[in-house]
């Protein structure tokens, strides 16, 4: 009897797994994948991502879909985990056959997804920042929409040695992917600038004290330290440790370091004075206070998503979720069809494309879309509803 | 149908979907999940022995998992070493540090003996993520492909099976013989097994080295299969997965946790809702396991199949013949 | 340097505390729960719930870190203890408190999220404070009463007794008219509180952060291990121990073989003594 019922229970898995997998009927609609880390680590700024995508989809919906068929957005939670990141692109491109994927958000993923996105041959907006992501070669279908972090650690480090003046550098790290290879093309990007670091060390981003490391900066004689992690987490005990021993070095680097989060992490609200961060033109006040039109826009029309009252997220990656979508509605929109070949194309011959986060440029040799132009450095304490004011020059 | 039939039918017939699996399966993610419950069982069969037979209750094989990965990624991928050769290398490798992780703890009482293992899956990792140079620390590695023909997905799906196949013919084999039963005997009464004769520590170290290698192959051939392997990857909720497969499919057979690894893997793909729930979904699985039917699932449908269509027990009462008896006392004076 | 030893003794003290949960748990079931370190992190995390999300005041925070440790060690003993002491396969509470320690991870995950928070201020204290800075003294001084009170609790009171009759000897004690059952739930409840207690004590040096249970209840353990199964000095000892070891090999080779040295030790110790350096040696008649 056991025998029967375990050839039972092998014989329906079977069909189910049939059944599912031929159930997906191909309905008229524009399929898009979203890989996001809504839940783990780097949830923040999916989620952010997620309300500009989202915001976009509805809209486009709204105003009768692209080339008149509607939107599906298929969005899978990676949890931070790249197998689920692996397992989820296999199946947005195979199972669900989709027409673009967003994404993955975490570095860590995007290293395990990318490959096989290309493999499949699906058009891919990446939006992780290691340079390692991108390939015209070897990924000829993936374009990416966020700056690359040469450009953040180049802003960042033009901004330390160029407008403060400094020339010992401090770079702390996390141990996480996009930890390990900014720390890496950091510090190459100093010494080809003239600069040897004086002190580079790997943190793990839960480390719950780094006054050992501001210490042994210290005392190595770093007069700017330049922080690579987006956990907000570990810059707030950073900023915290650099205030409690009451070393008034200057800080300068990873855009996290604006983030509202760390207000609440701070232990006292003027450990975040003399802290700079690279960012955005477009996520900028200008000196009368004024954003940008096309930021200005977009912030009031999702404002009230955001429960209306001030924002209190980084705005660019709002921004930049909401221009993944426009992106591909220009790309199949110019293009014609769904046709990854001709989407290809398209993106390839993309100039100047006016987004809110930035204007986007590829080519076939180029991948890379966000321009230096569009870099800013940013005051880190000047927080207002998602934007920042312009760092002293 | 008697069992005997019954057994050997649904093995032809498991048999037959495994073998002409990439025809039917749908597409190419569904063969991604198959190979996938391929790689895993090749960890679990090994596994089995150290946990459903001989119940050492090993949390960190997540650990041997991983020296298994990187090996073969780095040697196949960065020093470019034929991936066949590797894949032998990264099972030796696993191999040996299960020696060397069985030698110490293997004589320190179940608690001890878990965190042991649980320590030496933190400690591989924060190797892992320290030694950038060797293991590119939180980037990662590229986990290689195999040469033709198994370097698309129907090859390295035939692959993983083949290597499947022959471990599971393997750990049959061992439980089915004179080792395997004296791994249950230690599981059950280890104090028992050793009056009766049973090399307590060395059936246990054997059982242990053996899931090393397993791991070690399980670890090269997923490697592959990810393509792209971080510290991440390899985290303590993986071992508790393996665990769950074979505590829930029972301990003591080798269909059974079989069966438990590809419901637990295939049940978040097709039940999206538990895959947000995860680890926990895990443990509360675990525990509704453990407190209901400690011997796995296939005892509960033994349960519900004796409750639906009772065994009918002959009952062969036993009345002396008096009168027989009287004869054979009188004939004794 | 002065730092480097006063951070490692505070640490190591949470540890002890950890260890000494244990041994209340272990004197009266002979079961060591994996759910050890997650009664801390429980602790902490309602700590830091009730004082800084619900704005109360820290005597609340730490009422309810109480309540939370104590309802905690309650479901370990109804759910993953009882049944499973019933069945005579001496593994499974293994596997049940693992289970459950994982659930009760996850749950808070999801709950509290998963990056760790900053644990709250408990008395109002000048963050320059240096060596004389709570989040350093807390621990130790909460360790240090947990041992105090569990050896008053032991000699002076019936209970206590009970224990450790029940430590001894729990068919003797069954045979005596002690309630078995009631005693191992009251020492899973007292322990819960202990552990709930503890972790808030430590949350300055911890924080709230939800993925603490799995290395705490490893770290407990060795510190557990290192001084001996069933004896609180030890407990003390093996704690202090590991703290400081961990301390000091953070500080000169840095934080990235952390897990490692503090396994090395356990291994160490195991090899050469493995009943710890006051624990009682097992002898079973066979």
């Amino acid at each position: 009897m056991l025998r029967l019922t375990k050839l039972a229970v092998r014989l329906s898995l079977a069909t189910a797994l049939v059944v599912s997998a031929t159930s997906t009927i191909a309905a008229d609609t524009i399929k898009i994948g979203w890989l996001s880390s809504l839940t783990g680590a780097l949830s923040s700024a999916a989620i952010a991502e997620n309300q500009g995508v989202q915001l976009a989809v509805d809209e486009i919906n709204k105003s009768g879909g692209i080339l008149g068929r509607q939107i599906e957005l298929l969005t899978r939670d990676t949890a931070g985990d790249p197998t689920k990141a692996v397992n989820f692109a296999q199946q947005l491109a195979f199972s669900d056959k989709v027409h673009f994927v967003i994404g993955p958000v975490n570095s860590g993923e995007g290293l395990a997804a990318v490959p096989i996105l290309a493999r499949a041959g699906v058009p891919n907006l990446v939006i992780g920042a290691i340079d390692e992501l991108i390939d015209p070669v070897k990924y000829p279908r993936a374009f990416r929409v966020i700056n690359t972090n040469r450009q953040w650690i180049s802003t960042a480090n033009d901004y330390a040695i160029k407008v403060l003046k400094k020339s010992k550098v401090a770079v702390i790290a996390d141990t996480s992917g996009y930890g390990t290879a900014s720390a890496k093309t950091a510090i190459e990007m100093l010494e080809k600038a003239g600069i040897k670091p004086v002190y580079s060390v790997l943190v793990d981003n839960n480390k719950t004290d780094l006054t050992d490391e501001m210490n042994k900066a210290r005392a190595a004689g770093a007069d700017v330290v330049m922080p690579w992690t987006a956990a907000t987490g570990m810059l707030g005990r950073l900023l915290n440790a650099r205030g409690e021993i009451g070393w008034n070095v200057p800080v300068v680097g990873h855009p996290a370091i604006m983030a509202a989060q760390i207000r609440q992490l701070l232990n006292k609200p003027e450990y975040w004075q003399n802290a700079y961060a690279a960012g955005y033109v477009s996520t900028t006040f200008s000196a009368d206070g004024k954003l940008p039109e096309r930021t200005q826009q977009l912030v009031d029309k999702i404002r009230p998503k955001l429960g209306g009252g001030e924002i209190d997220i980084l705005f660019w990656w709002v921004a930049m979720g909401y221009d993944t979508v426009k992106i591909i509605e220009h790309a199949i929109k110019t293009a014609g069809s769904t046709d990854a070949a001709a989407l290809q194309k398209v993106l390839e011959n993309t100039r100047d494309y006016r987004g809110v986060y930035a204007t986007y440029s590829w080519s076939t040799t180029e991948r890379n879309g966000f321009p230096d132009s569009n870099m800013a450095v940013n005051q880190a304490n000047t927080f207002k509803d998602g934007s920042f004011k312009l760092a002293p020059r | 149908m008697n069992s005997q039939t019954t057994k050997v039918l649904s093995l032809l017939v498991g048999a037959i979907l495994i073998a002409t699996l990439p025809f039917w399966a749908g597409d190419q993610y569904q063969l991604h999940l198959a190979a996938l419950i391929a790689v895993y069982w090749i960890l679990i069969a090994g596994l089995n022995l150290v946990v459903g037979f001989t119940g050492q209750l090993s949390i960190g094989h997540v650990g041997l998992l991983s020296i298994g990965s990187y090996t073969f990624a780095i040697l196949a991928g960065k020093m470019g070493v034929d991936p066949t050769l590797s894949v032998f290398v990264s099972g030796l490798l696993g191999g040996l540090c299960g020696l060397a992780l069985g030698l110490p703890s293997l004589r320190l009482p179940g608690f001890y003996f878990a965190m042991a293992t649980m320590a030496f899956s933190m400690i591989v990792n924060e190797i892992v993520l320290a030694q950038v140079d060797l293991t590119g620390g939180g980037i990662g590695l590229p986990g290689p492909m195999f040469p033709k023909p198994f370097d698309s997905p129907i090859g390295f799906y035939y692959l993983v099976t083949a290597i499947a196949l022959f471990v599971t013919w393997l750990t049959w084999n061992i439980a089915r013989r004179m080792w395997g039963r004296a791994f249950i005997s230690i599981r059950d009464n280890p104090v028992a097994a050793q009056a009766v004769g049973v090399p307590v520590f060395k059936a246990k170290l054997l059982a242990f080295v053996f899931s090393g290698i397993t791991a070690g192959v399980s670890g090269a051939v997923f490697a592959s299969l990810q393509s792209y392997i971080t510290p991440d990857t390899f985290v303590f909720e993986l071992s508790m997965f393996f665990f769950v497969c074979i505590i829930i499919g029972g301990r003591g057979s080798i269909i059974g946790p079989f069966l438990g690894t590809v419901v637990l893997t295939a049940l978040p793909e097709l039940v999206s809702p538990l895959a947000k729930l995860g680890n926990f979904f895990y443990g509360l699985l675990l525990l509704v396991v453990v407190l209901v039917v400690p011997e796995g699932i296939g005892r509960m449908f033994e349960i519900i199949s004796e409750r639906l269509r009772p065994r009918i027990v002959h009952r062969e009462p036993i009345t002396p013949d008096l009168n027989r008896l009287a004869k054979a006392l009188k004939g004794h004076e | 340097m002065l730092t480097v030893i006063v951070t490692g003794l505070a640490i190591g003290m949470l540890y002890a505390s950890i260890a000494l949960v244990y041994n209340v748990m272990f004197s009266t079931s002979k079961v060591l729960s994996v759910t050890t370190g997650h009664l801390s992190m429980v602790g902490g995390v309602f700590g830091a719930y009730i004082i800084s999300v619900l704005q109360m005041h820290w005597l609340w925070g730490l009422l309810g870190a109480v309540l939370a440790g104590a309802t905690f060690g309650w479901l370990t003993d109804v759910l993953a203890i009882r049944r499973v002491l019933a069945r005579s396969d001496e593994h499974l509470w293994l596997l049940s408190t693992l289970a459950l320690a994982t659930m009760v991870q996850q749950g808070v995950g999801l709950w509290w999220g998963t990056e760790p928070k900053p644990f709250p201020r408990l008395i109002t204290q000048e963050f320059g404070a240096g060596l004389m800075d709570q989040k350093f003294w807390l621990p130790i001084g909460m360790a240090i009463v947990m041992t105090i009170g569990l050896e008053f609790f032991y000699r002076k009171t019936m209970y206590g007794k009970v224990f450790i009759a029940m430590s001894e000897d729990a068919f003797a004690a069954r045979a005596r008219g002690v309630s078995t059952d009631k005693i191992r739930l009251l020492s899973y409840v007292l322990s819960g509180a202990l552990g709930g207690l503890a972790g808030f004590a430590a949350g300055q040096l911890t924080f709230a952060f939800f993925a603490l249970g799995h290395t705490l209840t490893l770290l407990g353990f060795i510190a557990l291990a290192v001084g001996g199964l069933g004896s609180n000095i030890g407990a003390l000892i093996g704690g202090a121990a590991l703290g400081l070891l961990n301390s000091f090999a953070s500080y000169y080779f840095g934080g990235e073989y952390q897990q490692t040295i503090a396994v090395g030790l356990l291994m160490v110790v195991l090899l050469i003594k493995p009943e710890g350096l006051l624990g009682a040696k097992n002898v079973r008649p066979v």
